[in-house]
């Protein structure tokens, strides 16, 4: 019993202990920026991003992280953790009123910004008092002011963007289908050779919205009006008719789809299915030289075109070092990282930037850069690029595909 | 009853040592395509991978102290309540026990949110003590039942007879106790360990990324084609309990009564 005593003794004191909280650390959006970069020297910045992808990895300790620390003698570390969890952490720190948060950087974007930004997770808007944004940036662009839908508003800053692709083994498939209603010929003409993953993964619904795009009278009608199922419903229609058509021919019959993209991936690094892909139009480099694709691997896009979005960074509300945050951030925008970044040494994604904005130098240091036999070339890319729906066709498409499809 | 032999060793050479020895040679070669025509292809790339992630140690050593950690403070707790659970009958026991069991019929997850709160409140949030703390949720009703177990089996009787030889409370629990709670002590070291090092979630929430453990560095990998390296993680993975497993075997050989190698037997 003694044991308790002291124990809740410990507890109320701990209690008492952390009742102060620090006051709120002043605006610096407000302040020039000579005055933000000296206030970052120094310091150190925790940046919280997904660590699943060594290239990624690598990009951020080997490539950014010394740059930073000659300049600024900045600190950046690196803190492995799903996008999520770190969510449900600002989420409960907010709530509890921890104002000194360990997090001063996140890697975000789509369904997760929004539930951020409806949840004050973040600082504010920021994007206007960065240097490189604002000289080098689009900033008008449609692709920085709305994420899935929502709309931005300054609270995050580009960081790259990526395309949707489909991969194929060039020894198996001569000519890649162009259009969707080519593909559906090609599944017939080639059963069990392709399938999707599941509407819940990320990289399956995106496929599934691709279809639900095509089979629109314009793809425009999609991604410029808000989910309206009523007006909705022929389109969805002829997409439930196109998918079920096809669903016969797939991998098993499509009687079992892939759980995720690395489901299908490894399908596709057996030679099971002949197609895998991925909403990373470079991502199958690595996986080439680390032997998991044959080095065959090829990309294509179809008509009416692939969507792409963009991925962001952003500071929390309780973030300590906000200056120093801001410091990354702007050097992570520039010219400089963005090239190395585009290089496929690391990471090999493509830039935010936009190339009418550089001086000559810069766009011609990009377009020398070689990305490998399977990445498009960016002017493909660029021509059949498609701007993101509301974030509510992402939940619609997974309810709706598993009635629709799945059960028929 | 037949000799069984033969059939057990059939069986654990089948679904134990040849998945094994699969993972081995697929982390020493490059991923295996069939249709690709090549045999094995010897490559250390996964491990080189590996190694070169820069958590890799610092992980490595947070994960091994937090699970000694909780297996010493499971062993505490799981002793002292078992052996009340085993030894007092008092009004509502079993609700008693209901109740320490419930901790693993409620999802962690789903008090995930209100233990954060709590240990924000408590200024625990963040540090290597919270991640202890609430590894202690998933593993600690196991300990309790395991030990409590292995009281109910050694009977009262055998408690009473070193208290009547008039044995202090640390002299029964180490010459007579201890020895005999070996089997117990086993079973709760390897769960409580392999339990505390494979949780993700509530360590990621309450360590906050201020505690690195070896699941914050490999689980984002699980999103990965490259069946080489996933091997490889996986055997690091695997490698770390038998190590911490064996440590403790050494440990216990210094309890009494124990069959030391350096002491004659008959």
């Amino acid at each position: 019993m003694r044991t308790w005593n002291v124990l809740l003794i410990f507890m109320i004191a701990l209690l008492a202990a952390c009742g102060q909280s620090e006051t709120k650390t002043k605006d610096w959006t407000k302040e020039s920026w000579d005055e933000i970069e000296s206030s970052a020297e120094n310091s150190e910045v925790r940046l919280y991003m997904w660590g699943g992808d060594e290239g990624i990895n690598r990009y951020i300790d080997k490539s950014v992280a010394p740059v930073l620390q000659e300049r600024y003698k900045m600190n950046l570390e690196r803190v492995p953790m799903d996008t999520p969890e770190i969510l449900q952490k600002l989420q409960t720190e907010k709530q509890a009123g921890k104002q000194d948060g360990t997090i001063d950087l996140i890697w975000i974007n789509g369904e997760n910004f929004k539930n951020a930004k409806e949840n004050d997770l973040l600082m504010g808007s920021f994007t206007e008092t960065l240097p490189n944004y604002n000289e080098y940036y689009q900033t008008n662009a449609p692709a920085f002011q709305t994420d899935f839908g929502t709309e931005v508003e300054g609270m995050e800053a580009p960081w790259g963007k990526v395309q949707f692709v489909i991969y194929y083994d060039s020894e198996k498939i001569q000519s890649p289908p162009q259009s969707f209603e080519d593909l559906q010929t090609w599944i017939h003409e080639n059963p069990g050779k392709f399938t999707y993953p599941r509407a819940e993964d990320f990289t399956g619904n995106a496929f599934l919205r691709h279809v639900l795009y095509a089979q629109a009278d314009n793809p425009e009608d999609i991604y410029k009006q808000p989910l309206d199922e009523e007006r909705l419903s022929d389109t969805a229609g002829r997409t439930w008719d196109y998918l079920n058509d096809i669903s016969k021919d797939l991998w098993r019959s499509g009687e079992h789809y892939p759980n995720d993209l690395t489901e299908l991936d490894r399908l596709y690094s057996q030679g099971e299915v002949w197609m895998t892909m991925g909403y990373n139009e470079s991502r199958a480099e690595s996986l080439i030289e680390e032997d998991v694709f044959p080095a065959s691997t090829r990309s294509f896009v179809l008509k009416p075109g692939s969507i792409g979005n963009t991925h962001f960074l952003s500071i929390p509300f309780n973030s300590t070092n906000q200056a120093g945050a801001l410091a990354a951030i702007n050097y992570m925008l520039s010219p400089e990282a963005q090239l190395a970044k585009y290089k496929p040494e690391y990471w090999g994604e493509n830039t935010a930037i936009s190339m009418e904005k550089l001086p000559d130098q810069w766009q011609k240091k990009f377009k020398s850069v070689d990305r490998g036999a399977s990445v498009l070339p960016s002017k493909k890319l660029e021509e059949s690029f498609l701007p993101e729906a509301d974030s509510d066709y992402v939940d619609w498409m997974k309810e709706q595909w598993f009635n629709e499809v799945v059960q028929e | 009853m037949k000799n069984n032999k033969p059939v057990f060793t059939a069986v654990g050479i089948v679904f134990f040592i040849a998945p094994l020895l699969l993972l081995l040679l697929q982390s020493l070669s490059a991923p295996w395509r069939f249709q690709s025509g090549y045999g094995v292809d010897w490559k250390l790339e996964s491990f080189r991978q590996l190694i070169r992630d820069p958590y890799l140690w610092e992980a490595t050593w947070w994960s091994i102290l937090i699970g000694f950690l909780v297996l010493v403070l499971n062993a505490v707790v799981g002793i002292l309540t078992g052996k009340a659970l085993s030894s007092y009958s008092f009004k509502g026991k079993p609700w008693v026990e209901a109740l320490l069991l419930s901790p693993i019929l409620i999802p962690v997850l789903a008090i995930a949110m209100g233990l954060h709160l709590f240990m924000i409140r408590l200024g625990l949030a963040d540090t290597m003590m919270g991640v202890v703390i609430i590894h202690l949720v998933p593993t600690i009703p196991y300990s309790i039942k395991i030990f409590h177990n292995s009281y109910q089996q050694m009977g009262k009787a055998l408690m009473e007879q070193p208290h009547i030889l008039g044995a202090g409370f640390f002299t029964q629990l180490f010459t007579v106790e201890l020895p005999l709670l070996r089997p117990a002590l086993r079973s709760v070291t390897f769960l409580t360990i392999v339990i505390s090092l494979s949780q993700y979630a509530i360590t990621a929430i309450i360590g906050g990324g201020q505690v690195l453990t070896l699941p914050m560095v490999f689980f984002p990998f699980l999103e990965n084609a490259n069946a080489s390296l996933m091997s490889a993680f996986s055997l690091w993975f695997a490698f770390v309990p038998v190590v911490m497993y064996i440590l403790v075997e050494v440990i216990l050989l210094l309890l009494p009564y124990s069959r030391v190698p350096w002491r004659n037997h008959r």
